[in-house]
């Protein structure tokens, strides 16, 4: 028990000096150009932020409705009532042209 | 001719601006700065009951280096243009992504959002701005790393940056979050770049470590502040418990809230409940099993009675309480027995559990966000009213029965004076609570939007002639909970202005300094 656990702890460690290793740290304060996190696809995207409450009642339902990707797209840029807006720092254009599509062809939960 | 821009800076001429916008772009890219309305839109979009003109950007610029940054104060100061800082930019309720004042530029930081250290030993994390709780969640779970968050209930889409900043607060042993913030790197207005505490001292590797480095505590003042621009930021995590027990106990009187908080108070202060738990009212639960259209018809705010049968219908508390424990077995079957012993005494307590909870989705979403998980089943409170309308009113209360009782009449009573419900929880500090009220209005509706805007404005006053002060406000009413402080601390918080920011370019306006 003992030794998976200190193996366990050891691999913890070795991970956290290899992603310090991947930032900027240091004394001497230069960015090191190295780009941040972006979205793969649309599914992402529904999945990690839309689902959260379109997928649980609080919103309503979006997949299997063939809605307009057209529609969906001002609907996140401008929010809808309680529904936030997303701003393009958020959710990049071309990744709401996919997630539009994602939505919009999606099939319903059955 | 009419303005190519949707608004503009104040005492900025349109070709003072245009000049601006150039060496933005300069510094940014084309793409990165933005100025139509469409593109603005967004940026625009509140909560608030005052109309959308008085917090309408001229643009909005997003950087993702400090030296971007360096370079953008510098154009600010050259043209006297001030600047709005948002991290994730999700403060929903207090004000969203948009300014304090019209004809700000935001100054948008969701892109900069590298993680740029995860350590599990120690068990801290170090951040751009616009990393999202999401992102650090993932991390946690690629990685397999046996850390916590703790967050807000708007989870998956806001940031630890931001959310400390203006000093939220999540649900978790770490849900006060800046007493967990440890080490800020900032861009002050003069182009000069802070680290804070040991972050100054060169090769320390105790930055994210001790928050206190040497001389006065600096941090402190980049909070609720408008004197710098947070560009990195370090917060500890809470390392995985091995056992997590949610629970909630149902109280069904309102003046239940005295035993609950005299009973709850002790076991917070020794640390048998170790995370802020919430003492929540049925109506800021109520949305996500009903809507008030089925129990109340016609103006004026819900009854005590509708309440009571509302509560009836969907196996609620008019009172309910949900805190967790967190451990070892041992540790959580030994403190769960004084929980019950000490709630238990007076017969008038429901204990749940995740047995009797099944999959209630009240108990649900609380559970998920006691142990820093992603669920957003808290906006269901706009579903009980709909139309869109939310300020959140929130002083601070000692976390003494006899004062949460007091401080929920108080607000009850004037929220009612103006046709609006009592949606309140009280969020369960050592020796203070968070009063939090979610002051629902339909938006859509001119009449209650109006009504909104005086009854916040009259809680605010009434509240503080009573001595209690609010913890944070929305931009439309910085000013005025910038007044109930009173003049000394606007005095010094001017100076510090003056002293940091001579032009003012940084955020005016926020927590009411200029
Ligand atoms: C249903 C619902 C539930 C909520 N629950 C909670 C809750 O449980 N707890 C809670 O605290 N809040 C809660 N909120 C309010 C709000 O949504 C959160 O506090 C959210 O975390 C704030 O947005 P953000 O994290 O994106 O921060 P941002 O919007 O990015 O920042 C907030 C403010 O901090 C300042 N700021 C941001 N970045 C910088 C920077 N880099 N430098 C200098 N200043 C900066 C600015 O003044 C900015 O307006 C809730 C809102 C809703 C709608």
């Amino acid at each position: 028990m003992k030794a998976t656990w200190m193996a366990c702890v050891g691999f913890m460690s070795a991970l956290s000096v290899m992603a310090s290793h991947t930032g900027v740290l240091g004394a001497d304060q230069q960015e090191v150009p190295q780009t941040g996190f972006t979205w793969k696809d649309g599914a992402e995207v529904y999945t990690k932020i839309c689902a959260l409450c379109h997928e649980t009642s609080v919103g309503p339902i979006l997949r299997g409705r063939e809605l307009d990707p057209l529609y969906i797209r001002l609907i996140v840029r401008n929010g809808s009532r309680a529904m936030p807006a997303f701003r393009a720092s958020e959710i990049d254009d071309h990744s709401l042209e996919q997630l539009s599509e994602y939505v919009s062809k999606s099939a319903g939960a059955k | 001719m009419a303005s190519k821009y949707i608004a503009l800076p104040n005492g900025v001429s349109e070709k003072i601006f245009d000049t601006a916008v150039k060496e933005f772009r300069g510094v940014l890219g084309e793409a990165n700065v933005l100025v139509s309305a469409e593109q603005l839109a967004p940026y625009t979009k509140t909560m608030m009951p005052v109309s959308e003109t008085n917090h309408t950007p001229s643009a909005a610029i997003m950087a993702t280096t400090v030296e971007q940054i360096q370079k953008i104060v510098a154009i600010c100061n050259k043209y006297k243009v001030p600047i709005w800082t948002i991290s994730t930019g999700k403060n929903l309720g207090y004000g969203s992504a948009a300014p304090a004042e019209r004809g700000q530029v935001v100054l948008d930081l969701h892109r900069m959002n590298r993680i740029l250290e995860v350590d599990s030993d120690l068990c801290y994390a170090l951040v751009e701005p616009g990393v999202t709780y999401r992102q650090l969640y993932d991390y946690f779970q690629e990685h397999q790393l046996p850390l916590w968050l703790s967050l807000p209930a708007p989870s998956a889409i806001a940031g630890p940056t931001g959310n400390t900043l203006d000093r939220g607060v999540g649900y978790t042993p770490y849900g006060e979050h800046f007493m967990n913030a440890c080490g800020m790197e900032v861009v002050l207005a003069n182009g000069e770049v802070l680290r804070t505490g040991m972050g100054s001292l060169p090769k320390s590797n105790t930055w994210q470590a001790f928050k206190w480095g040497y001389g006065p505590y600096l941090d402190g003042i980049f909070t609720q502040s408008n004197y710098g621009i947070v560009t990195k930021f370090g917060f500890w995590l809470q390392p995985a418990p091995p056992v997590y027990k949610p629970f909630m106990i149902q109280y069904q009187d309102e003046d239940d809230v005295v035993e609950i908080v005299e009973i709850m108070r002790p076991m917070r202060l020794n640390g048998v409940i170790p995370n802020s738990g919430v003492i929540a009212h049925a109506l800021y639960e109520a949305g996500v099993k009903a809507k008030r259209s089925d129990y109340v018809s016609g103006p004026g705010s819900i009854s005590d009675e509708a309440v009571r049968k509302l509560v009836r219908d969907h196996h609620m508390g008019i009172w309910n309480v949900t805190a967790a424990l967190y451990g070892t077995q041992e540790q959580v079957d030994v403190n769960w027995k004084i929980v019950t012993e000490a709630f238990g005494k007076s017969g008038k307590a429901t204990f749940i559990t995740e047995q009797e909870a099944g999959d209630d989705p009240q108990f649900g979403y609380r559970a998920v966000l006691m142990r820093g998980g992603m669920d957003m089943r808290e906006f269901n409170l706009y579903n009980w009213r709909g139309g869109g309308g939310s300020l959140w009113f929130a002083p601070v209360s000692q976390a003494r029965g006899s004062e949460t009782l007091k401080q929920m009449r108080l607000a009850k009573g004037i929220l009612a004076k103006y046709g609006l419900d009592y949606t309140g929880e009280f969020i369960v500090g050592m020796r203070d609570m968070h009063h939090i009220i979610d002051m629902l209005y339909d938006r859509t509706d001119p009449a209650m939007t109006k009504a909104a805007y005086q009854c916040f404005d009259e809680l605010i006053s009434t509240f503080s002639a009573e001595g209690y002060g609010s913890y944070r406000t929305n931009t439309a009413f910085m000013d005025k909970v910038a007044h109930t402080y009173g003049p000394v601390q606007r005095h010094v918080h001017k100076m510090l202005k003056k002293a940091l920011d001579p032009n003012g370019i940084l955020a005016p306006g926020k927590s009411g300094i200029r």
